[in-house]
């Protein structure tokens, strides 16, 4: 009898010590995760308020790492740092031409709907420069050179006569800074973006030249890629991921008054200066789901190619059949 | 010391501090430009920063990365320069290496290290280990060259072993060049451990810094600028009271007039 019940006892002990294993191992599962500033809104919503949902911190954990642009995290990702980061077509691309990475474009953070706000290049009011083609001699400054929007600014300058190599003076100027380096004169002109091109404008003083929603509609500025063999791996992980992202996406444009206090948390930017654009007409776009707008991905990586920035890359390649926004 | 010029001592580091805020201030005021905000604009930023618990919590976290790099730099560099300075064959060895590591910016490792250990606190303190440890052996190096030989052969005729000889003779009479690398790394420290956060960070005052960089907001960038400025000075006033009372022998008096006239 003390037998049977020793061994009761034993399998009981057995079975729950299995049980406590498994729920922690799933606990335990943690996706590291890569993320900058600013429009990330799905992902800080995840990082500020992770009681809003559900599977995080409880099936899964994210380990947040911010990075400095997104060319840092494609280093990252192609390293195995990281499993799942925000990118930028061209810095995604030129990981898996240069670096060997290979991933999948899980969801979208924000793009240029048609009539909201598109990356523009600005000039002081009275300067003599009123087309594109006048840039030729003068000094134009980039956010970054090399960086996203070259490819449709340089196809711009081409269309309109204008060698991007050889006739104007290209100088890298944060976007932070634009501002200042076009009212001083040390550029002719400076790409704007928010929420500093509101900031400008409510200055007064400068107009917009041209900007990138010329080149193309729909530029796709920054999207989440996770790197295929963790997606391969973990499918059942980056699936709650990307559920969470799409549900993200969701809870900030359903509350603009709470993004805006998650906003202001993360980026310790006064909500009075992001109620001036954040989520407004004179903003990027956001998809509701988050979903990635592969043609306008693969007009972009056209670009690039044409521009000679890159070779020509099928975008299919980044696309999984099942784990992409949006998921419920 | 007479009473004025210990007076003079005192408010001296205060006079030139106080010099600095106003040409900054005058300079300022003189460019006009958003990206230069004012001292006054800059240090009435600091209470806002220095009241955040997130703030707070962000530097802590800075610091606790400093202080583990500053005593694992200290602790493996200081044996090692001293042992550099006694044996040829240790400093043909290790010289060449520290010359080519050296003049690198350590910063400029930091996407290097970061494939290899990470973007954890680990590749950070690495940094933080690299910026520090390279004077604290080049100090250490040069005060253990300096020992004299007499001591060290009255040592050795008093039964001492070698591994003795480097602990009770060379280590004390090469703490005061040490001390010099160690404070020179404090600083080196600081320095790092800002640097090391700009590519990738969980936590630590470059959150602080480099996102208010982002966001245009200089007085916020300013005011973490005098923070980090007032730490490197309050260390290094800490760290020269320690250095005072640990090598007070070898300091030269100031305070012995020029002139008995």
């Amino acid at each position: 009898m003390m037998r049977t019940v020793s061994k009761w006892i034993l399998a009981f002990g057995a079975a729950a010590a299995i049980a406590a294993s498994t729920g922690s191992s799933q606990a335990q599962q943690t996706i590291r995760v890569g993320w900058t500033i600013p429009a990330e809104e799905s992902k800080y919503w995840m990082m500020r308020r992770p009681a809003e949902f559900p599977d995080l911190g409880k099936t899964y954990n994210i380990e947040w790492t911010q990075f400095q642009g997104t060319a840092p995290m494609t280093q990252a990702l192609a390293a195995g740092a990281l499993d799942c980061a925000t990118q930028a077509p061209l810095s995604l691309s030129n990981g898996v031409v240069g670096g060997n990475l290979k991933a999948y474009i899980v969801a979208q953070h924000v793009f240029e709907k048609p009539g909201g706000f598109s990356v523009y290049w600005a000039v002081m009011d009275d300067s003599p420069i009123k087309t594109i083609a006048d840039l030729k001699g003068k000094t134009v400054g980039i956010s970054v050179i090399g960086g996203g929007t070259q490819g449709p600014f340089n196809m711009l300058l081409k269309q309109n006569g204008v060698d991007p190599a050889k006739d104007i003076k290209l100088v890298e100027v944060g976007f932070a800074v634009s501002e200042d380096a076009l009212r001083q004169g040390r550029v002719d002109a400076v790409n704007m973006n928010q929420p500093f091109a509101a900031r400008a404008e409510a200055k007064g003083g400068t107009r917009k030249l041209f900007s990138l929603s010329q080149a193309m509609p729909n530029i796709v500025h920054i999207l989440e890629a996770c790197r295929a063999d963790f997606v391969d791996k973990n499918p059942e992980l980056v699936k709650a991921y990307v559920r969470d992202i799409t549900s993200g996406m969701k809870k900030a444009l359903a509350n603009r008054e709470e993004t805006l206090k998650v906003v202001s948390e993360v980026l310790k930017a006064p909500i009075p200066v992001l109620d001036t654009y954040l989520l407004k007409d004179n903003d990027f776009g956001r998809d509701p789901g988050a979903a990635p707008n592969f043609p306008a991905i693969q007009k972009m990586l056209d670009i690039y190619a044409e521009t000679g920035m890159l070779p020509k890359l099928d975008v299919a390649q980044f696309k999984h059949p099942t784990i992409v926004a949006p998921l419920q | 010391m007479t009473w004025s010029a210990a007076i003079g001592r005192r408010v001296a580091p205060l006079l030139a501090c106080v010099g600095l805020l106003a040409a900054w201030q005058v300079a300022a005021l003189a460019l006009k430009n958003d990206g230069f905000p004012t001292a006054f604009e800059a240090m009435r930023a600091v209470p806002a920063i220095l009241g955040d618990k997130e703030a707070l919590i962000n530097i802590l976290a800075s610091l606790r990365r400093m202080t583990i790099g500053f005593a694992a730099a200290v602790a493996v560099s200081i044996p090692l320069g001293l042992l550099m300075g006694r044996s040829r064959a240790v400093a043909a060895f290790f010289n060449p290496l520290l010359m080519v590591i050296y003049p690198v910016p350590k910063a400029a490792l930091m996407p290097i290290i970061m494939l290899w250990l990470g973007v954890g606190d680990i590749a950070k303190t690495l940094v933080i280990f690299l910026g520090v440890s390279l004077p604290v052996i080049y100090h250490s190096f040069e005060g253990a060259k300096a020992v004299e030989e007499k001591m060290l052969w009255s040592g050795a005729a008093m039964g001492l072993s070698s591994v003795q000889r480097l602990v009770r003779i060379v280590l004390p009479a090469a703490m005061p060049e040490i001390l010099t690398g160690c404070r020179t790394g404090l600083v080196l420290a600081l320095i790092t451990m800002i640097t090391s956060e700009m590519i990738a960070r969980q936590s630590g005052a470059g959150n602080i810094l480099f996102n208010a960089l982002d966001m245009g907001q200089y007085d916020t960038v300013f005011a973490m600028i005098i923070i980090v400025g007032a730490m490197g000075i309050g260390l290094d006033a800490a760290f020269e009271k320690v250095r005072a009372r640990l090598v007070r022998w070898s300091e030269p008096q100031f305070d012995i007039p020029l002139s008995f006239s």
